[in-house]
């Protein structure tokens, strides 16, 4: 009786208990200090017993030489372009404080707020999971997902460059299946939130045991601590030294190579010496030279896993379409295009530069057919039209280029107007001509570029579709 | 380098390209920090203006958004969007410019004073009377809860209004509660006249 309450006053004495939700929900995260779901007085204990670790959420760093301006860096999301730094007389401290414009979106971060970033015990994740899958590889998939299997055993980065349909997915399951079975953490990150959506079921279905999250805006709250994270390349400006493998799907995408601090979030996200993959169809020329110099993996498919060639782009002249269409009148080849699509009940997508051209088009489609609907980034509906288009309930969509990647429709003919625009550069005319003949059993299909005089942007794309094909059937 | 000076737009960060002329050169006191296409979604509030209020602009979705963004996400830069509009409507006006004051435990939970930083980025003098006594927002409530809610300002201590003529300043204007509260404290200080003016006029939806 009486060792029994020395142990208890001995625990006592330690300190804290940690709360295992306060843990789930801080780990691997750098999280603004005022914004937590927890009372303060709670947090303030935490740190207290430190078991954070408290950062101003901007940094100064002063030149070397006295008189030059000091350089100001946003620790959440390692902005250091001086020009989104604004300085303001913050009412709090009674002095200049300076915040991030950045990262707004996320909530305001000043000089004058904390981060916490947790310094408590780590998580042990569970080693045992199940791969429910049972398709199977072509030999080119098998050989990439070995290659990539081999360089995450030897922590080494990895760039898997496969074309628009040849399963990539599916080549990340033995990789992501392997790391969860070693207790790792993993996070899959994209730059757009449509992948994120579509991939999160994929995987809820292929690894059941298994806790996943999928983080994007407005995400809904998920319990307990996720394993397996799916995210877009935003919200890891919330992660710090948090996973020990990050695969970054579509990494060719806008804004991913745009915007170098969301390259850097990638970076920070990780644990130091994890491994990073990229995944993509349309490797830029920095990413190549980088797998070159510092050694990465290199995975390579050129060819789809139905095993039929790449659609090979059509160009067509339009001259003068934007005059035309100014003029409220479809080009003639256009329609006649259209027209055919629709008498033989194909699905089709016709892309357009700009979504001002596309809604002034939009009406004059509906006098072909009155069903004919477009979408655009900011269309609040955008899910659902494009599943009407799934489902057959419409004969075809007027786009702008939001739909060139991540969505799957057997059967679909692509046109596109106005291909010479600057915003189809050739990796995104690659990406548009890859909707195409994705089913087995419609493997082939039309796209075709309708130009006002041609591009070297649509000479680049259509000499390397030439050319994957030329690699994959040698 | 300036660091503030704005080279995309603050709305929607389309890159600025504004030609350079003699009159830019010379006079230029505000320069431009929102593109045209975003100018052209606020909408002015031209008519039925009268004496006592004026107001600048509708509450549509641009005004919503924007006053998001700069009252609760805390984005002091915007202050500078309606600058130049707010100093050709104010620089005549011979009144004693008084903004609407925040209580201070929410001035520091905001870290700044939208009213007076409206102010201030288009050099406008003002001065402050009064002082607010609770901490409730008007926002969030009922026609009903507004109109009956007991007074929200007192006169600042020292301060002497006998016989001066007032203008108020105010972000937005709904029902007229604050304005209304505010010129009543005024008027009983002895103030001669009190009109207002704000930035944003809202119909009354909920």
């Amino acid at each position: 009786m009486k060792r029994k309450v020395q142990l208890t006053k001995a625990r006592q004495y330690k300190g804290i208990i940690v709360e295992p939700e306060i843990r789930e929900f801080f780990i691997g995260k750098v999280w603004s200090r005022e914004n937590t779901p927890f009372s303060k007085e709670k947090i303030d204990r935490y740190i207290e017993n430190n078991y954070f670790k408290v950062k101003p959420a901007i940094s100064e760093k002063h030149s070397f030489f006295p008189f030059f301006n000091k350089k100001y860096i946003c620790n959440r999301c390692s902005n250091d372009i001086q020009q989104e730094f604004v300085e303001f007389e913050c009412a709090r401290c009674r002095k200049i404080c300076v915040y991030c414009r950045h990262c707004i979106n996320m909530g305001r971060m000043s000089s004058c707020t904390d981060l916490l970033v947790w310094n408590g015990p780590s998580e042990k994740f569970p080693k045992h999971h199940i791969l429910d899958w049972n398709g199977m590889f072509t030999e080119l998939q098998q050989k990439a997902s070995k290659e990539l299997l081999d360089s995450i055993i030897q922590q080494r980065n990895h760039l898997l460059h496969a074309v628009c349909g040849a399963g990539k997915t599916e080549i990340l399951f033995p990789a992501v299946f392997h790391c969860l079975q070693e207790g790792l953490r993993i996070c899959i990150a994209t730059p757009r939130t449509d992948v994120v959506l579509e991939l999160f079921p994929r995987f809820q279905k292929v690894f059941p045991n298994t806790v996943i999250h999928a983080y994007y805006g407005n995400a809904p709250k998920q319990k307990g601590t996720a394993q397996l994270v799916i995210a877009t390349t935003h919200q890891l400006y919330r992660f710090e030294e948090a996973f020990d493998m990050v695969i970054v799907d579509e990494a060719d995408a806008f804004p991913y190579t745009y915007d170098i601090s969301l390259q850097k979030a990638v970076w920070k996200s990780k644990k130091k010496g994890a491994p990073v993959a990229l995944v993509t169809a349309t490797p830029s020329v920095q990413i190549l030279s980088k797998v070159k110099k510092d050694g990465w993996g290199y995975s390579f498919i050129p060819k789809r896993y139905h095993g039929h060639s790449l659609p090979v782009p059509r160009f067509e002249s339009l001259w003068f379409y934007e005059r035309q269409i100014n003029k409220g009148r479809i080009p003639k080849k256009l329609a006649l295009w259209t027209k055919s699509r629709i008498e033989q009940g194909e699905p089709f997508f016709i892309f357009f530069p700009t979504i001002h051209l596309m809604q002034k088009t939009a009406p004059l489609f509906q006098q072909i057919h009155p069903d004919i609907l477009s979408v655009h980034a900011k269309d609040p509906e955008r899910k659902e039209k494009v599943m009407k288009l799934r489902n057959e309930e419409i004969p075809g969509l007027l786009t702008t280029t939001i739909l060139e990647r991540g969505v799957t429709i057997s059967n679909v003919q692509v046109a596109v107007v106005g291909a010479e625009s600057k915003i189809f550069t050739s990796s995104a005319l690659i990406q548009i001509s890859g909707r195409v003949g994705r089913n087995v059993n419609f493997p082939g299909g039309e796209i075709v570029f309708f130009h006002h005089g041609i591009s070297v942007e649509m000479d680049a794309a259509r000499n390397e579709i030439l050319r994957l094909n030329k690699e994959g059937f040698q | 380098m300036n660091r503030n000076e704005v080279k995309n737009c603050l709305l929607c960060n389309a890159p600025l390209n504004s030609q350079m002329d003699w009159k830019r050169l010379f006079f230029n006191r505000f320069p431009k920090v929102i593109c045209q296409e975003c100018e052209n979604q606020f909408e002015w509030c031209l008519h039925e203006q009268d004496e006592e209020v004026v107001s600048l602009y509708y509450y549509n979705e641009a005004m919503q958004d924007y006053l998001h963004r700069y009252k609760f996400m805390h984005d002091v830069l915007l202050s500078k969007v309606f600058r130049e509009e707010i100093y050709y409507n104010l620089k005549n006006r011979k009144e004693m410019i008084v903004p609407i004051p925040m209580h201070p435990e929410k001035l520091k939970e905001r870290t700044f004073s939208h009213v007076d930083e409206l102010l201030k980025e288009a050099r406008i003098p003002y001065v402050h009377l009064l002082e607010k006594i609770t901490t409730e927002t008007q926002g969030g409530k009922t026609r009903e809860e507004r109109m009956n809610t007991p007074q929200i300002f007192k006169l600042k201590k020292t301060v002497q209004v006998e016989g001066k003529e007032i203008l108020l300043v105010d972000d937005i204007y709904t029902t007229g509660t604050t304005i209304r509260h505010a010129k009543r404290v005024l008027i009983e200080g002895g103030a001669k006249s009190v009109k207002a003016f704000t930035l944003i006029k809202s119909g009354f939806y909920k």
